[in-house]
């Protein structure tokens, strides 16, 4: 194939080989590099059982994007193979060897034939490359068809946490969304100050949550269960902290859909116990209010950038303050006591109540389930 | 094949007649007032080495924050910062720096040329450049380190929801693009105009192409984030609206101002990483660059294209399916001129006669993680995937292949293959060698289980993750691999300095190279050459050693030239530039009039000292 | 140094931005383009880029203000017709001067540059007063995004049209004093270079935001 075969390469296969080892051995180290990368390459591939496995889709739209991952990675696997071994071949094969003369190799400027074959051959690969991506970006972004059951949710991210607007519904939440398996979901999502990226890695890609801007994200689930996810555009200090988590429920029995969106429709739950009730006075006296609604005991008609989550069922969520903290009575505490120590520079006030108060005020929280 | 039948150490040139200043003073004023080339080409160097280190132990601190998951370490205030001063000295203050050093260098060597165009403006762009840089780092001091990521997506770097840092770095930034258009101009000129006679454009190296083609990318794309930071600095100095939302303003506008600059960009910090490698591969071949037209013309088509692909870092930002397809075609076709450089390497390695010092080294293994980085990149060009990948580790890693296995590796060799030549002395080898293998190892141990990162989900810039994220353990290997290469790094730098007191003598053309450069004395004359060499072939010294009838052959008079002289007037120019900048700053430390007084005496000095140059006589 | 610089073949008092003590390189001219001139070229390059971005972020946010006054409620189309034609001439102006300098006549040449730096101080000062007028009609940096734009996009261009006015009064103080001969006319090409630049920035500015805001 190459016209300037140095005479070296034509000495006998047998000779040729053991030349080869020997440099090999002695140093060309170089050509280590390839197997260990190509290692970690394949074990890249397979990594069992992760939480956000984007390779592992629960939904449609992860579905798209795990299948282009593939096509690539098989793609890219053989070009960077290719690549390598000409590379290893070429340094095993013209090296300069011990008691060679400092005679010159041929001085060839170039090949016209192989150089058309290299630029020819990626053109191919990249325009079919195009027209199966092209298929792909339309195909996610297709608006789904009007008829079919929809869940609709205006998403907005605020600094660092999510709420949820199921307008339909009539039902605000914050950090956990809840959809239901097989049917389609559709997600309007803007933000109140600066932008932020919902991402769920097992349902689906990602999209920005921009200030000023709605954008449309759909997806369709497959799988029943939790699926954490997290705010994947830089959005100020407590960026880490703006996690979110997607829960898919069964279409039919006590765990369906239908009942969560019942319960959380209902009124907040009335405290029973004296300490709820306590916690009720603190929550209505200490400022509180002038945040968070609580669906008939205070709500808010006008909302800003530190306007805080509904509080109506957040017993029912399994975790506080974006996924930072598991949901119960003592995290709850901590948190109204001091959000900063939970969630670095937590837009919610400190509004400096006593252990007792927020004690109180988490036990009745706790209870509006 | 034939022997060597001339050595350049035996070019013997009649001295030639000389009027000129220079060196003009000594010590400390001399590289204050110099407009050699060859100086202000080591002081963007050293520069740039020094951002190396900054921009490192930047990176050492919040790799030890990411060690092990829910770390104390740093907060998330001060861990954004430093990602975003790491990203910002390592693309601004030290990879382009060091690039600009190699240009100024090693750009009129290659040419034949004595200096460049305009040897003040030249001196102008590195002050500017260097005022720009302590701007950027004064933040550290004054109110905390920018901290809004190094693209600064509005809204958040508006002043409701950004501290002084982001004055800073917009404030440096403007320098650094000033700085960088005065730059781009005159390597433009010098390349195209001073080129010593028989130099036609096609026997031109492919390091001066390469870096004639980053200087049109920089010309044309610093002034769209030029115009973007200027709106910036108005929204946060002046109350204006431009990215205002609540007013009708559009995020989006700095995103395609900073993205049509932040493309064209990365091929401004791995062409001329290319072109080293390119350099380098022939003499330790000891055959022409394969391809060499071809490879040049990639180079070009690269640069062009790069100017319409910037919105493929905004797939997710709901352009709209048919942006986002456009795009992404554009994107993908840059595989293709890419493919040609990687390929036609690979044919200059094929039946060549291989050697290993450390700058052969360094740029063997460009390829494969140069190709790596590539390919991670063109999952990137497909939206679908990209939908997952976007903000992702996946990104990181993306970009590391490519930036540090290419840019920063292609720079490494480029110096310890030109140090002789700077310095007059060979960098040492065996330590070479231990950089090159350590740095090989920690690059591969840190950036390549970020693929899996985010093919598992972690986003970037978090400052902390829960343990059952599961992503402890390659964060881990990336922070072992994070020390080896900050412990690789002091070898290289340790070898600079030994080297530069007490390496080895370096002749004129210690590796049998082949181009302009080798020419003349390790380190050079102030006027480079003792008289203009005519260039008869893409590989002049080469052929002057090793082809029959292709001497370069010195004249029989010496020659006659005028070499400019030192001047003060370009610093000082540029101090009042950045007196300007520093009057904007105070303005949002100390409202009132100082920013009129400030700005009144900025601009009568530079206009003072702009006549001053211009009526120097030379 | 002038001594010296004096007996040299090649007299190069260059008085442009650096562009001297290399005329000798220039016999390897491969552009046939001098330095200077090619240097005006590629920085005239970038300007369009930076002009470009500016008045592409004008039309980006036209009609997306949420609150007046209008463009058509504030522009003069008069006045700006005016300064406009004063800006027009001064490029004739400076073609004169060009053209003077080339032919070695550097007095006349001298004093074309000052009537050209005059036309252009007339054009800022019908801005001034214009930003002026505006303010005063409520539209302030701050009013609204056509505001922002405006103002930004507009001071721009009097900010070059500023600059311009100096770089041409240099020019002329440098013919004065015997620092620009006639062989390095090169450099009040290249001044007219800018200038013509400058103009024709105005021109496109004109035609899209202000008259197109009438033709509606
Ligand atoms: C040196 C710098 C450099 C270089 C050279 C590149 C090269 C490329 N980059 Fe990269 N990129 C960055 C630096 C660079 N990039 C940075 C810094 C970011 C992130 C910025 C940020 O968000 O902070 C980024 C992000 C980035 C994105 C956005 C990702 C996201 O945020 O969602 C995309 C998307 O398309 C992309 C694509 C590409 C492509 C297609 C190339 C191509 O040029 C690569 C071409 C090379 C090859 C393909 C390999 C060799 C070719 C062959 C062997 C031929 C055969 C191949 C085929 C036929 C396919 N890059
Ligand atoms: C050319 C550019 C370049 C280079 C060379 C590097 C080099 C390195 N980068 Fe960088 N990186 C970027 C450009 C670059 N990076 C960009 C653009 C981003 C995006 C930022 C953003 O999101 O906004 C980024 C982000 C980024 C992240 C993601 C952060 C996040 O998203 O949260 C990480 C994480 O591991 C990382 C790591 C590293 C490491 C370990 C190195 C190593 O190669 C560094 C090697 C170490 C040294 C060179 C240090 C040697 C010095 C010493 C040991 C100390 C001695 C010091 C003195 C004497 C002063 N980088
Ligand atoms: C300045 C407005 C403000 C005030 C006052 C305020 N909060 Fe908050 N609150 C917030 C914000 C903002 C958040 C979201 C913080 C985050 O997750 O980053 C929040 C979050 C919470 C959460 C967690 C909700 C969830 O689902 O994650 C609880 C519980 C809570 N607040 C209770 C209280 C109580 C009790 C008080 C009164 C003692 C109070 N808040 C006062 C703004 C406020
Ligand atoms: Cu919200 Cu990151
Ligand atoms: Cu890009």
């Amino acid at each position: 194939m190459f016209r300037n075969t140095p005479v070296a390469a034509q000495a006998s296969p047998l000779t040729t080989l053991r030349g080869w080892a020997q440099r090999a051995a002695s140093s060309r180290t170089l050509t280590l590099l390839v197997p260990v990368v190509m290692g970690l390459l394949l074990a890249a591939c397979g990594d069992g059982n992760h939480p956000r496995d984007t390779l592992n889709p629960a939904g449609d739209g992860a579905q798209v994007s795990a299948w282009f991952f593939w096509l690539y990675m098989i793609l890219d696997t053989v070009i960077f193979i290719i690549v390598c071994a000409a590379m290893v071949v070429a340094i095993m094969k013209f090296s300069k060897k011990k008691g060679d003369d400092d005679s010159l190799p041929p001085q060839s400027h170039g090949n016209m034939k192989l150089e058309l074959i290299w630029t020819v051959i990626p053109t191919i690969i990249v325009l079919v490359l195009a027209v199966i991506t092209v298929g792909g970006v339309f195909q996610l972004s297709a608006k789904p068809a009007e008829e079919q059951k929809i869940v609709d949710v205006e998403v907005i991210g605020k600094q660092w946490w999510w709420e949820f607007d199921y307008k339909n519904e009539r039902i605000t939440t914050a950090n956990e969304l809840h959809v239901e398996e097989g049917t389609q979901v559709s997600l309007h999502l803007t933000s109140a100050d600066v932008i932020h990226a919902f991402w769920v890695p097992r349902v689906s890609g990602k999209r920005d949550a921009t200030p000023g801007r709605t954008y449309p994200l759909y997806f369709k689930p497959f799988e029943k269960g939790e699926f954490i996810g997290q705010c994947a555009e830089l959005c100020g200090a407590s960026h880490a902290r703006m996690g979110l988590k997607m829960f898919v429920h069964p279409k039919t029995g006590p765990d369906s859909y239908d009942n969560w969106v019942k319960a959380q429709q209902a009124a907040a739950r009335a405290p029973t116990t004296a300490l709820e009730k306590e916690g009720k006075k603190v929550f209505e006296t200490k400022g509180c209010k002038s945040c968070h609604t609580i669906k008939g005991v205070a709500e808010l008609t006008q909302r800003s950038r530190t306007t805080g989550p509904d509080l109506t069922h957040v017993g029912s969520r399994s975790t506080i303050a974006a996924v930072t903290l598991e949901n119960n009575v003592e995290n709850l505490a901590k948190w109204v006591k001091d959000p900063q120590s939970v969630k670095e520079a937590a837009l919610m006030t400190n509004l400096g109540l006593s252990d007792k108060e927020s004690k109180a005020v988490a036990t009745y929280l706790y209870s509006l389930k | 094949m034939s022997a060597k039948l001339l050595d350049i150490e035996s070019l013997q040139a009649p001295e030639p007649h000389m009027h000129f200043e220079r060196p003009g003073k000594t010590g400390l004023v001399d590289w204050l007032t110099t407009v050699d080339h060859k100086k202000i080409g080591i002081l963007y160097l050293l520069s740039g080495v020094f951002y190396l280190l900054c921009g490192g132990l930047e990176a050492i601190l919040f790799r030890i924050q990411l060690a092990v998951p829910d770390n104390t370490f740093l907060g998330g205030e001060t861990f954004n910062g430093l990602v975003t001063m790491h990203a910002t000295s390592m693309v601004f203050l030290a990879i382009m720096p060091m690039t600009a050093g190699f240009a100024n260098f090693l750009v009129p060597l290659m040419i034949g040329a004595r200096d460049v165009a305009f040897p003040r403006l030249n001196s102008w762009s590195y002050w500017t450049f260097l005022g720009g840089s302590l701007v950027i780092n004064a933040s550290f001091v004054f109110g905390g380190a920018p901290s809004a990521g190094w693209f600064g997506y509005a809204p958040l770097t508006g002043a409701q929801y950004s501290g002084s840092g982001v004055d800073f770095w917009w404030a440096g930034l403007a320098l650094l693009s000033a700085s960088s258009l005065a730059a781009s101009v005159n390597f433009i000129v010098t390349i195209l105009n001073l080129r010593a006679p028989g130099l036609t454009l096609l026997r031109l190296p492919v390091l001066g192409w390469m870096m004639l083609v980053i200087q049109f990318l920089l010309a044309l794309s610093f002034p769209p984030i030029t115009v973007g930071l200027i709106l910036l600095g108005f929204d946060r100095m002046f109350g204006t609206l431009f990215y205002e939302v609540s007013m009708g303003g559009d995020p989006h506008l700095w995103q395609h101002l900073f993205w049509l600059f932040g493309h064209p960009e990365v091929y401004v910090l791995i062409l001329p990483a290319m072109g080293i490698v390119s350099e380098i591969l022939p003499v330790f071949a000891r055959r022409p660059l394969f391809g060499q037209t071809a490879v040049i013309f990639s180079g070009i088509f690269i640069g062009f294209v790069g100017f319409g692909v910037w919105a493929h870092h905004m797939f997710t930002s709901g352009m709209g399916p048919v942006a986002d397809a456009a795009f992404a075609a554009t994107t993908a076709i840059i595989a293709i001129p890419t493919g040609v450089k990687i390929f036609n390497w690979l044919g200059t390695l094929w039946g060549g006669k291989m050697t290993y010092p450390t700058p052969m080294l360094f740029a063997v293994s460009f390829i494969p993680i140069f190709t790596l980085g590539g390919l991670s990149g063109l999952m990137h060009a497909s939206p679908p995937l990209d939908l997952q990948q976007h903000d992702s580790y996946f990104v990181v890693a993306h970009f590391h292949y490519v930036l540090v296995g290419g840019a920063l590796q292609g720079l490494f060799a480029g110096v310890y293959f030109y140090f002789p030549k700077f310095t007059g002395r060979m960098m040492s080898d065996k330590l070479g060698k231990v950089h090159f293998w350590t740095f090989l190892a920690g690059l591969n141990l840190t950036f390549f289980p970020q693929h899996m990162l985010g093919n598992n989900g972690m986003p970037r810039r978090i400052y902390t993750y829960p343990a059952d994220a599961q992503w402890d353990l390659y964060n881990m290997l990336g922070t072992v691999g994070a020390l080896i290469m900050g412990a690789a790094t002091l070898v290289f730098v340790y070898n600079m300095i030994v080297s530069w007191r007490s390496g080895e003598k370096a002749g004129r053309d210690p590796w049998d190279a082949c181009t302009l450069e080798w020419l003349t004395e390790s380190p050079p004359k102030v006027q480079n050459f003792d008289f203009t060499p005519i260039v008869l072939s893409e590989r002049p010294v080469w052929d002057h050693k090793y082809t029959e009838g292709m001497e370069i052959v010195a004249p029989a008079k010496g020659e006659h030239f005028h070499m400019p002289s030192y001047s003060w007037k370009p610093m000082i120019c540029s101090g009042f530039v950045i007196l300007l900048v520093i009057g904007l700053l105070m303005n949002t430390f100390m409202p009132g009039n100082w920013l009129w007084v400030i700005s009144a005496v900025s601009g009568l000095g530079v206009v003072g000292s702009v006549y001053a140059w211009v009526s120097e006589p030379v | 140094m002038s001594a010296i610089a004096a007996e040299a073949p090649h007299d190069d008092h260059g008085a442009d931005h650096g562009g001297h003590g290399h005329e000798e390189l220039v016999e390897n001219n491969y552009m046939k383009v001098p330095n200077v001139k090619l240097a005006l070229w590629t920085f005239l390059g970038s300007e369009c880029m930076f002009f470009g971005s500016l008045i592409a972020t004008y039309f980006f946010y036209l009609e997306k203000s949420i609150s007046g006054p209008l463009p058509a409620e504030v522009f003069s189309i008069e006045i700006t017709s005016i300064s406009t034609f004063v800006l027009l001439m001064s490029s004739f102006t400076m073609a004169l001067a060009v053209d003077s300098a080339k032919s070695g006549a550097m007095d006349k040449a001298r004093n074309w540059l000052v009537v050209t730096a005059l036309c252009g101080s007339v054009f800022v000062g019908f801005q001034v007063y214009e930003f002026y007028h505006f303010f005063h009609m409520g539209l302030a940096l701050q009013t609204s995004l056509f505001g922002s734009t405006f103002y930004t996009m507009t001071g721009f261009h009097g900010a070059h049209v500023t600059v311009g006015v100096i770089w041409l009064l240099m020019c002329a103080a440098l013919v004065n004093n015997g620092k620009i001969k006639a062989e390095r006319a090169v450099v009040i090409e290249s001044a007219g270079l800018y200038w013509h630049f400058v103009d024709i920035v105005w021109i496109i500015i004109f035609t899209f935001v202000y008259l197109l805001e009438f033709a509606k």
